[in-house]
């Protein structure tokens, strides 16, 4: 899988969103309703799937997937 | 002047069954619906049985045309929760209220129950320990405490208006459709989706419920462990489940046409004063808490054709019930059609006098009287006719429903047809 299908598989099925509501241009806020708590649960599920630890503010209610994706395509590389 | 309270609508998830019918439809049988624990190995606890759920609630709720809660939700809630809402689902679908034409401020939610969420708590919990705190979810704030059901009800469907979350034992489910029939009475609500919920099957739910001494050890034969009024009986068992009434006052049920159940027409509520979990033998303080919902009912002990008796299915417990109620009725006692359906399901907790309200209007609905499951022989100091084994015909117009909460609690609700 690449790392967007996994991005949104853990969205879709961690976080239980609809998944014809999770497109890579989405923001988890505006778009996706995410709000405070569930972007803990976010950033937590990401950090188990990918087994990394995320900096606190790389990943805010503001972020959209597609900066999600980035984000984890570039920490893979490096 | 006190208005009247009239119920509308029924929602019941029990072990029994997911809906008010297959509900009935079970608990009228004489069958019991209590068996081993499977969820997780209980293999180490005094008493591994219980009155558990089973199926896909999801699948259920479809069958009935009803909306699926969504999985993000569920995600963030514990079982109890999801019981609640799934019964308040099933009421205002049977009470055919539609929400958004009401003022949501006059809609209240009165939730009773007893441990909280602990089978999301628990696993929260662990992980605190075995990884740290920040791997404890977000969600174990609002996911754990007791009045997490209130909250989630009312947010799910807008409602704005008088709302309580009662803990009292076992009793808690009645107490809590008691309390809402007072604030209707009073004025301070015309709708309300009173009951409770509870999910206790879960490690640590099940340690906190084994530890009262109460329960019953028949573990090898779960079928036939719960006996209320029975002379073998050790116990009771515990399961889970949600039972949610709505609800109106008089006026605003007839203004919209609505099918009434029944109306509640009196309560009362008094403490033994004596042990932690013990009852008090003589029945003293539950006998004053039927003799004052019946004067408040308006009606001599002879009009009252039914009693949903608590059936605790403790030694102490059952002569308690037997001796109130002989004191309150008299000869009369003799003659009263008496049962205690949770015997098929077990002791829902919190849920469990909001399930037994229920299952008493459905009866009267019925005109049949449910069973006690498993009363074979009678114990000859509860000498009186609890229905053992097989329901029979009845026709009812006022009931008495009973409810114990440990720490002395006596809750007794009259209902009229």
């Amino acid at each position: 899988m690449s790392v967007e299908e996994i991005v949104k598989d853990v969205l879709i099925n961690d976080i239980g969103m609809d998944d014809v509501a999770v497109s890579l241009n989405s923001r988890l806020k505006e778009d996706l309703g995410v709000d405070s708590t569930e972007l803990v649960e976010v950033i937590a599920a990401l950090e188990k799937k990918f087994k990394i630890k995320i900096p606190e503010g790389i990943i805010g209610l503001r972020s959209s997937v597609k900066d999600i994706v980035d984000f984890l395509n570039n920490v893979k590389v490096n | 002047m006190k208005r009247q309270v009239v119920i509308t609508g029924i929602g019941i998830v029990s072990p029994a069954g997911i809906g008010k019918d297959e509900h009935w439809k079970n608990i009228s049988s004489g069958g019991s619906f209590v068996s081993e624990i499977t969820k997780f190995d209980a293999g180490r606890y005094p008493s591994r049985i219980a009155g558990q759920i089973n199926g896909n609630l999801d699948t259920a709720v479809g069958a009935l045309n009803l909306t699926p809660l969504p999985k993000r939700l569920l995600k963030k809630i514990d079982r109890f929760s999801h019981l609640a809402l799934m019964a308040s689902e099933f009421a205002i679908a049977d009470a055919k209220l539609n929400l958004d034409a009401e003022d949501k401020e006059r809609v209240g939610v009165f939730i009773g129950n007893v441990i909280g969420g602990w089978e999301f708590a628990e696993v929260e919990l662990r992980d605190l320990y075995a990884a740290g705190l920040k791997e404890v979810s977000p969600y174990q704030a609002t996911a754990w405490f007791p009045a997490a059901p209130q909250g989630q009800i009312s947010i799910y469907y807008g409602l704005l208006g008088y709302s309580q979350t009662i803990i009292a034992d076992s009793a808690s489910g009645l107490v809590s459709i008691g309390s809402a029939y007072r604030a209707i009475q009073e004025g301070e609500a015309d709708v309300i989706l009173a009951g409770g919920s509870e999910a206790p099957i879960s490690p640590y739910g099940l340690l906190c419920c084994n530890t009262s001494g109460a329960l019953t050890n028949r573990n090898e034969d779960p079928k036939a462990a719960y006996r209320p009024f029975d002379k073998n009986r050790d116990g009771f068992a515990i399961g889970e489940g949600a039972g949610i009434v709505i609800l109106e006052s008089f006026e605003h049920a007839a203004k919209r046409g609505a099918k009434i159940y029944g109306e509640i027409t009196g309560f009362s509520m008094t403490n033994d004063g004596i042990h932690p979990t013990k009852q008090d033998v003589e029945g003293r303080q539950f006998a004053r808490a039927m003799q004052t919902a019946i004067k408040e009912a308006g009606i001599a002990v002879d009009d009252i054709d039914y009693i949903c008796a608590n059936g605790s299915a403790t030694k102490e417990g059952d002569i308690a019930e037997t001796k109130a109620i002989k004191a309150v009725f008299g000869k009369k006692a003799y003659q009263m059609s008496i049962s205690a359906p949770k015997s098929a399901i077990g002791n829902l907790l919190g849920a469990a006098g909001a399930v037994d309200a229920a299952t008493t209007l459905l009866a009267m609905e019925n005109s049949f009287v449910p069973p006690t499951v498993n009363l074979e022989n009678k114990d000859e100091s509860c000498d009186l006719n609890y229905t053992p084994l097989k329901g029979r015909e009845h026709r009812m117009k006022a009931a008495l429903v009973n409810s114990i909460g440990r720490g002395g609690v006596n809750a007794v609700m009259v209902v009229r047809g």
